[in-house]
């Protein structure tokens, strides 16, 4: 991320920095400071870490428009929150759990799933802007197909590297039954990807 | 398909999503409309708030405690398992069916036994009522302005919580003293 803060203030302009200058030192003040009630500091949160949120949000969800929504809630939540953070965890750790409750909630409000998942059958020729190709787009389109508790589990656990004990734990689920889905997942993968001739 | 096919699979299958990408950019900024809902003082609600809950604890507990003092048979408690629904809060939502049975069950129940009691008791019962319905009053004005804020809503939720609690406790409370001057 190359974005260049732009935010004006008297001693605000110490933050105007590149993404590569990003470090650990860093936001530990943006924290300290956010949990002031900082909004800028927040807003060097929120650029640091958007991309791994959205990128999370639009992976669980498939849809770009309800990514957005749940990246948006994730932070309004984050800064609703941020004073109960004591950095027991990584903050990307703990940001990444108020996303994924952000999907779940906005899951469960909308009763949509099984439209949505209609509406990503309908239009899987449509490609959604990740970044990836060849093999990889096949895949992403293919866990876009998967269910929703099985798309979940694999994308946290397969894509973002998660443990199952720490996948169970973001989705309120057993570690078992994350076991379990992520198993499924792999099957209904193997299922769809073999008719593309991912195997060879 | 052997074993070997399908181990093989599974590992390709694992080792491409590792690959694929986890920081993805949105298609156009989301900090405007982080930085218009963050906009409202979080410190302000929150000391409105944590004040509403402080009346309402010292109201309630005041009145229990008085009414326990005053009879010295030990008072049965009622059971703390009362089942709450779950209750989302904005414009889409209200609290659940089950929730409002509950209070308008022991809400009946207070005012069939509240006879029994004082008339200060009745009034201080009452006053406590009333506090605890004008801070549900205030905190839902308040989410009309932000209906997100997780923050108002726990407060909002406490605060049923609080005035369903109430109600129950005070109702055994005039069971208890009821079947004593039955004695």
């Amino acid at each position: 991320m190359g974005a260049l803060l732009t935010a004006t203030g008297s001693d605000y302009s110490q933050m105007m920095v590149t993404a590569d200058r990003y470090d650990i030192a860093n936001e530990a003040a943006w924290i300290r400071r956010a949990q002031r009630a900082d909004a800028r500091a927040f807003e060097a949160l929120y650029r640091l870490h958007v991309d791994r949120v959205y990128g999370l949000c639009l992976r669980m969800t498939g849809n770009v428009s309800e990514a957005e929504d749940c990246t948006q809630e994730a932070f309004i939540q984050a800064w609703n929150k941020l004073t109960k953070f004591r950095g027991d965890s990584a903050f990307s750790t703990w940001l990444h759990r108020i996303a994924v409750n952000a999907v779940l909630g906005m899951m469960r409000k909308s009763k949509r799933e099984h439209d949505r998942i209609q509406v990503v059958a309908d239009t899987q020729t449509v490609h959604l802007e990740t970044g990836d190709s060849g093999e990889m787009r096949d895949l992403a389109a293919a866990i876009d197909r998967l269910p929703e508790r099985a798309r979940h589990v694999f994308v946290l656990h397969g894509v973002y590297g998660y443990s199952h004990d720490e996948a169970a734990g973001m989705l309120g689920i057993a570690t078992g039954t994350s076991k379990a889905q992520m198993h499924r997942a792999r099957k209904l993968l193997a299922q769809q990807l073999e008719e593309q001739g991912f195997e060879r | 398909m052997n074993d070997y096919v399908k181990d093989n699979r599974a590992d390709r299958l694992d080792r491409v999503a590792m690959q694929l990408a986890t920081e993805i950019a949105p298609e156009r900024d989301l900090w405007p409309g982080i930085e218009q809902a963050i906009a409202a003082p979080r410190r302000r609600m929150t000391w409105l708030a944590q004040a509403a809950a402080v009346v309402l604890l010292v109201g309630a507990s005041s009145t229990v405690t008085w009414m326990v003092a005053k009879d010295d048979r030990p008072v049965a408690m009622a059971s703390p398992d009362l089942v709450f629904e779950r209750a989302a809060f904005g414009g889409d939502y209200n609290l659940g069916p089950g929730f409002q049975d509950a209070r308008n069950s022991l809400r009946a129940e207070l005012d069939a036994e509240l006879g029994s009691l004082s008339p200060e008791v009745q009034a201080d019962v009452q006053a406590n009522l009333d506090v605890i319905h004008q801070a549900i009053v205030d905190i839902n004005a308040e989410l009309e302005k932000d209906p997100d804020n997780a923050l108002l809503q726990q407060k909002l939720l406490a605060s049923y919580r609080q005035e369903l609690n109430l109600l129950r406790r005070v109702s055994g409370l005039s069971r208890n003293v009821m079947t004593r001057s039955d004695i």
